[in-house]
């Protein structure tokens, strides 16, 4: 069999499973809490009811300065910003 | 290429700035001073097939008071956007009557999105573009429907919305714990997802591997629709990036504490891999609750801080594509150059978060600041609806099915999925275990 036709079945494989798994989650509600009145389908903290009595808890303090977090914040972001324009670099476009 | 200073006024990213920005005042005055009410229309929860005990229907809500908010939001959009359509040139006569019926749609799919079952898994970007998919695909898109299909114009100026909700001071929330679990790892995992699709993969439509990447490490739908919109890609590329993304988070919500529990790994680095992984905030939420109460809280204050790199991702991403990928010449681009292809509504999303995070929250406080958000989600949530609608009217079968590139856009998917995990459960491992640094205690459960 060739390397192509294999990939294709391989492929067709995993989307029937991924979404017969999807589709039994879903008929059979797994995952979910009574507690909390919402599901996956609140895709962004503001979507989710009484989502500031969650997020905005502040539940561990730290000695470390906010504008130090701040600083590594920006340093690891510009470091990884040059990796991957060198990685996008090498070996041509 | 040059700018002008009429592109202020004319030019679609500006005007979706604008009109985020008056929205986001409006809002501010209406909570700040109590004296009107500015909240758009939302459904709540209703039941349709379910034998619970509190069955809610949906004509119960639909009462005066309803329609009468229902009518505000669709006359506050429509004002908004046809000025933005008619300063862009555009026709309002045509417009209005467009606009009239992508909004219906619009209520439609959040009518059908507020539904209990449907609502609990798949988020309401799905059925929009499940509704346009529908009617593009059977009886087709009327021409006059055409004018009111602005996709990256509703995408823009919800974003700039969404802005304002974006806290920098949840970056600290979980200390150099949070933060190297969070930032260590997702520019990284994009980085190796970039990689993998343009140089393993040789998949040639580099927007999807961007906006794939992002939903992967960083925060799903939003992150895709915000990266998206940065790296110019296409409707269907956005479309199959967030279908994967939402198919394949119900599998995680499920499995990840699952497999978690099984190993005997401890609740505040479940929860941590949780929040580091699991791409919608409401299924890293329920993940972490199906661990207990400390896997939970590690996983909202991990996620919370991803939720402030969506903005981060997109600047960089635009500069990326400015430089590198949309440049015609080998020739370096210059400052105006860039300056001229920069996606300018990323400003406008940077200065709604620096004016929430620095400006309204030190001096209102964060009671107020969650009120104006609340007011503030809805209309985001309309306009993000409004975008997908138009996607999904815009798009056919057959090119979403090209656009899977015979399969490699999902095992792009996949693989990046697999690294991200192993990367986070090294990061988890590395600062939450105790072999390295001292465990972090939650102030919760001293």
């Amino acid at each position: 069999m060739k390397r192509s036709t294999i990939f294709k079945v391989v492929t067709i494989v995993a989307v029937v499973a991924t979404l017969a798994c999807a589709l039994y989650i879903m008929a059979h509600r797994l995952g979910l809490s009574d507690e909390l009145d919402f599901g996956a389908g609140a895709y962004y903290y503001a979507d989710i009811p009484g989502f500031d009595k969650i997020v905005n808890t502040d539940s561990y303090s730290t000695n470390v300065p906010t504008w130090v977090h701040i600083v590594l914040f920006l340093a690891w972001g510009w470091l990884m910003y040059r990796l991957w324009v060198w990685i996008d670099g090498k070996g041509g476009k | 290429m040059k700018s002008n200073v009429s592109d202020l006024w004319k030019k679609e990213d500006w005007l979706a700035v604008w009109i985020g920005f008056v929205i986001i005042l409006i809002a501010c005055i209406a909570v700040l001073t109590g004296g009107f009410d500015f909240s758009a229309a939302k459904f709540s929860t209703w039941h349709l097939w379910e034998g619970v005990a509190e069955k809610k229907s949906l004509i119960a809500q639909l009462t005066g008071p309803f329609w009468g908010k229902l009518l505000k939001t669709f006359l506050v959009l429509c004002v908004v956007f046809t000025v933005g359509v008619k300063l862009q040139g555009g026709e309002v006569k045509k417009y209005i009557p467009a606009f009239l019926c992508l909004f219906v749609l619009a209520v439609i799919v959040r009518l059908i999105s507020a539904e209990f079952t449907l609502n609990r898994y798949l988020e309401w970007a799905f059925w929009a573009l499940i509704v346009g998919l529908l009617i593009s695909n059977t009886v087709g898109v009327p021409a006059w429907l055409k004018p009111a299909i602005r996709t990256e114009f509703y995408i823009k100026t919800g974003l700039v919305i969404m802005g304002f909700s974006v806290l920098f001071s949840n970056i600290a929330k979980f200390g150099l714990y949070g933060l190297g679990i969070a930032w260590i790892v997702t520019p990284i995992v994009i980085i190796f997802m970039w990689w993998l699709g343009t140089k393993v993969f040789k998949i040639d439509n580099k927007p999807l591997v961007i906006t794939l990447a992002s939903a992967t490490s960083v925060c799903g739908t939003s992150a895709a629709i915000a990266t998206g919109a940065a790296a110019n890609a296409k409707k269907d590329d956005l479309s199959v990036a967030i279908s994967i993304s939402i198919i394949f988070t119900i599998l995680m919500m499920v499995f990840e504490p699952m497999i978690i529990k099984a190993t005997g790994m401890s609740q505040l680095m479940g929860g941590a891999l949780i929040g580091g992984t699991v791409d919608s905030t409401g299924a890293v939420v329920l993940a972490g609750n199906a661990l207990g109460a400390e896997a939970e809280q590690a996983a909202v204050l991990v996620k919370s801080i991803q939720n402030i790199l969506i903005g981060f991702i997109a600047f960089f991403v635009a500069i990326f594509f400015a430089t590198r990928v949309d440049r015609t010449s080998d020739k370096k681009v210059g400052a105006g150059e860039i300056w001229y292809r920069f996606p300018k509504f990323i400003i406008g999303f940077f200065v709604a978060s620096i004016v929430a995070s620095f400006i309204i929250l030190p001096l209102a406080g964060s009671s107020q600041v969650s009120a104006i958000n609340g007011v503030l989600d809805q209309y985001k949530n309309w306009a993000f609806v409004l975008a997908f609608t138009s996607i999904g009217l815009d798009t056919n079968f057959k090119e979403i099915a090209k656009q899977m590139q015979g399969g490699k856009v999902l095992w792009l998917y996949i693989i990046g999925q697999v690294f991200n995990i192993a990367l986070t459960l090294f990061a988890v491992w590395f600062l939450l275990s105790g072999v390295v640094f001292d465990i972090p205690q939650l102030d919760l459960f001293k």
